[in-house]
């Protein structure tokens, strides 16, 4: 019974056309960065350096490729099978709790281990080149790797036992992964040497990012490196985070499985409007706009599909988009004052670099879920038939889903205003940065509002298309800092630069004069880049659009 | 394989007009020169087994699909050039609902009003009159993706009046309904038919259809087998009738269907239903045939409690057409039941 869960679950991703790409597109990666760099006139280095900068690389490819691909699996595993109603046909076999979470586990495990055997010819290859020992390099790095499969595919478990939607579950989950890779890298970038309190915070914060972990294996000089070197053993440090969080998460996610997961009452349709006026008044403080008021009917010359976009959207409602710009707004102006008043002793440029991490991470997080979906939830849930037989034109269609992107896009751009303003008021030189910054992050914005969407449309279902978007646009603006992580070694300045052009991150980095971005001129071949891009996609859309909807 | 089809009364005007409309996917032919009118006010209900063409049908009249040939028009205006002006005529509810997340019933409502053109002021005042039309008033303020599947049906006729069309078309509308929730939605559809909009339903529940179609349409294999009231459609089938032998033990079942087959020749269709003691055939042959046949059962010691010849209704009319396909039919054994069947 156990065998026939585990089979399932493993052999339905493998049955799909999608996955022989996926693995064939993954050796020819691996097999073309060895083969670029395999010794070609018959002499190799006696001190392995080539085979250990290769493998350095290949090793980061092999972690983002993971980070990348794995998350959709156990996003998507309970979720969708509560949605479809296998789930509690599940619940009525003799299996228990456990043996299907274990069966589930496995399964992402396996698909995760198939992604990892497609680097060991690669691996192979790297360790023949001599330079490379066997266990303290290449067998920690498979075991870091082992580590992370291990905790996001139970992470991702959690978030799809709790999770409503598939589509939620997406988001959150590479959220978390985004979150606990990445931004747990700031604090310890930031506060690092300072020696205080919040220098070893940070420095423990960063032991939750893998990113970090295979850092300090491979040695290589990372954002948050500045040629300082700390105790910390990041590596054991991660481990046992991973395996801490990986048992929590687990039985917490196993305690879940039971009936209790389906025991939601249909929500009532409790409304404010029917409260005391006490009670109304309490909400409106609370909320400012209360989302359980009714709403007034569509005015005639609003786009009515913009505003459905909005109400039909849990995060499109205004009480979160208010929240949201507050939060950016705040973030925003209170990391400025904070350096103004001397709290911290920090330039203008690591203000305006935080800012940057922050906008373009919560950019490529939104613009997705924003995105991705605009018409494969439509095909999804059965409205886009619908819609076809309103008079409603293609083109007022798909302006009124993009604007409903785009708006709360600009919301969150032009709540970090303020702070950028106050930073060209102390620093009046850095006026052309700032107005640079913020070409780089509305540019940005509109790429990845474009491509999301752009390559959501090819898709029939919501999770596939957002799971897709989002592993494009972080592989349009993720992969090319392998290259400058390769910087001077294997890859020389004019190849590093050539891939950064691609990186929206990279140009706000450079534009901004961030340690160790200086030296590359981006922009404004990035800003031609991310121009083109858009309108490639923005024309591919209506296309699209036409193709699927047209009478057969 | 011609079909029998009786062309309805001339007097009224015709809503719906459909010639020789074809649709190929292929080589694969969906739906094969259907032809057919309806006048204003008139219920026509469209039947046939899954994969049939129903839904072909119905999606070259809103203009989702377009004919291989032939034309289709609703109202004078033809389907398939003029499909823009089509939709603001006709209100389509699919089988399935097309729901969104976090609406609740009346922003859902709203939405599809403003998507058609309706203004503010009057578009709330139709939402409120399709409300108490269809019922759905108590929940306009649930989400619609937490609604029950009656309530999603109600609602989904709600939006379909929306716009006040002058022909509706509604697939499957009572598929998945409670007894009592079926019963109020059949008086909806009689009342929306008496207030002069004139309807197409299709549905497997036939005696739901039988209630309320003044024209029936049955449709297999992308052809038209028959089109006419549910009488006309009953008396071209009575031209082969059903009679039921009841016997007083169900172990002499298979003896009586032998001695039918033996008496009727080859052509009689016969029916041995075990778990009811029950032979039942179909013939054309007079009544001296029938009379023979019961006295050969006499004769063979058979206990018969009654010999009746079975009332046609469309039930019986549907299984008819469906069973008379052009493909070449073949014995049915269903071990489960007990019913053998022998076309």
């Amino acid at each position: 019974m156990f065998k026939a869960v585990l089979r399932r679950e493993l052999v339905t991703p493998l049955r799909r056309p999608q996955m022989l790409l996926i693995q064939i597109g993954l050796a020819t990666v691996f097999g073309v960065l060895i083969a670029a760099r395999w010794p070609s006139d018959g002499q190799v280095a006696m001190l392995g350096s080539r085979s250990q900068q290769i493998f350095r690389l290949f090793s980061y490819g092999l972690l983002g490729m993971l980070l990348l691909l794995l998350p959709v699996f156990p996003a998507t595993s309970i979720v969708s099978e509560k949605k479809s109603g296998t789930l509690a046909l599940l619940f009525n076999t003799p299996l228990g709790a456990g043996r299907i979470f274990a069966a589930k586990l496995l399964a992402v495990l396996a698909l995760a281990g198939m992604i990892i055997a497609m680097s060991l010819p690669a691996a192979g290859a790297c360790f023949s080149m001599g330079g490379l020992s066997l266990y303290n390099e290449i067998g920690k790095v498979y075991l870091l790797l082992i580590l992370v499969s291990l905790q996001y595919a139970a992470v991702g478990l959690l978030v799809s036992s709790f999770s409503q939607s598939v589509d939620a579950a997406i988001r959150i989950t590479y959220g978390i992964v985004l979150g606990t890779s990445i931004l747990t890298l700031g604090p310890h970038y930031f506060f690092q040497g300072t020696g205080g309190r919040l220098a070893e915070v940070g420095n423990w914060l960063r032991c939750l990012s893998p990113l970090a972990a295979l850092i300090s294996l491979t040695g290589v000089g990372d954002l948050g490196g500045q040629g300082l070197s700390t105790k910390m053993n990041v590596m054991g440090g991660f481990t046992l985070w991973s395996l801490a969080c990986t048992t929590v998460v687990s039985l917490w996610t196993i305690s879940r499985l039971n009936h209790r997961i389906f025991d939601h009452s249909r929500a009532a349709g409790t409304m404010s409007d029917d409260l005391s006026t006490s009670n109304q008044v309490l909400r409106r403080l609370v909320f400012l706009v209360d989302p359980q008021k009714r709403t007034r009917g569509i005015p005639s010359f609003l786009n009515p599909v913009m505003v459905k976009e909005f109400r039909s959207r849990k995060f499109g409602r205004l009480h979160w988009l208010m929240r949201l710009v507050a939060v950016c707004a705040l973030l925003s102006l209170g990391l400025t004052y904070a350096t103004t008043a001397g709290t911290f002793d920090w330039g203008v440029e690591t203000i305006g670099g935080i800012m940057v991490v922050m906008q373009v991470a919560l950019i490529v997080l939104i613009a997705p879920s924003l995105s991705a979906g605009i018409l494969s939830v439509e095909r999804e849930h059965g409205a886009w038939q619908l819609l076809m037989t309103t008079p409603l034109s293609m083109t007022r269609i798909i302006w009124g889903k993009l604007f409903s992107a785009i708006v709360p896009l600009m919301l969150v751009l032009c709540a970090t205003m303020p702070g950028y303003l106050i930073m060209a008021y102390i620093e009046p030189g850095m006026r052309l940065q700032v107005n640079r910054v913020i070409i780089c992050l509305a540019l940005t914005a509109v790429f990845a509002m474009s491509v999301s969407a752009a390559v959501g449309c090819f898709f029939r279902r919501s999770a596939a298309a957002m799971a897709t978007a989002y592993a494009v646009l972080l592989a349009i603006c993720g992969l090319p800092l392998l290259f400058w992580m390769g910087r001077d070694a294997p890859f020389g300045h004019d190849l590093v630069e050539t891939a950064l052009t691609f990186s929206s991150i990279a140009a706000a980095f450079s534009v901004i004069e961030m340690s160790g971005f200086e030296n590359y001129n981006l922009v404004p071949a990035n800003w031609w880049f991310l121009s083109i891009a858009s309108v490639a996609s923005l024309i591919m859309l209506p296309i699209w659009t036409y193709r699927i909807s047209r009478p057969q | 394989m011609t079909a029998d089809i009786i062309q309805p009364d001339s007097a009224g005007t015709p809503v719906l007009r459909i010639e020789h409309l074809t649709k190929r996917y292929g080589t694969f032919t969906a739906l094969n020169d259907l032809s057919l009118t309806l006048n204003a006010g008139q219920i026509l209900g469209m039947i046939g087994p899954n994969g049939a063409g129903k839904t072909t049908t119905i999606k070259i009249l809103v203009g989702l699909s377009r004919p291989t040939s032939g034309t289709a028009s609703i109202a004078g205006v033809d389907c398939v050039s003029d499909s823009r002006q089509v939709k603001r005529l006709v209100g389509y509810m699919p089988d399935k609902f097309g729901s969104y997340d976090n609406m609740r019933v009346r922003e859902y409502l709203d939405f599809f009003g403003a998507a058609f053109g309706i203004p503010l002021g009057p578009r709330t005042k139709r939402i409120d009159d399709v409300m108490e039309l269809t019922g759905t008033g108590y929940m306009k303020d649930r989400f619609v993706e937490s609604l029950s599947h009656g309530m999603q049906q109600r609602v989904g006729l709600a939006r379909t009046l929306l716009h006040d069309p002058k022909f509706l078309i509604l697939d499957e509308p009572v598929n998945g309904l409670d007894p009592q929730a079926r019963i109020e939605m059949r008086d909806l559809l009689i009342e929306l038919a008496r207030q002069g909009k004139t309807l197409l339903v299709t549905s497997h529940i036939l005696p739901e259809l039988a209630r309320i179609c003044q024209q029936v349409a049955i449709i297999t294999h992308g052809t038209l087998r028959a089109f006419g009231t549910v009488a006309e459609i009953g008396r071209l089938v009575s031209q082969q009738r059903t009679i039921e032998a009841h016997l007083v033990s169900a172990q002499q079942v298979s003896q009586a269907a032998d001695v039918i087959r033996n008496s009727m020749g080859p052509d009689a269709e016969v029916l041995e239903v075990h778990a009811e003691a029950t032979v039942r055939f179909r013939t054309a042959r007079p009544e001296e045939y029938l009379a023979r046949v019961l006295r050969r059962m006499f004769k063979e010691g058979i206990l018969v409690s009654q010999f009746r010849e079975v009332q046609t209704d469309l039930e019986e009319a549907f299984m008819s057409f469906t069973n008379n396909q052009p493909t070449e039919a073949l014995p049915i054994e269903e071990e489960q039941t007990g019913v053998t069947s022998h076309v």
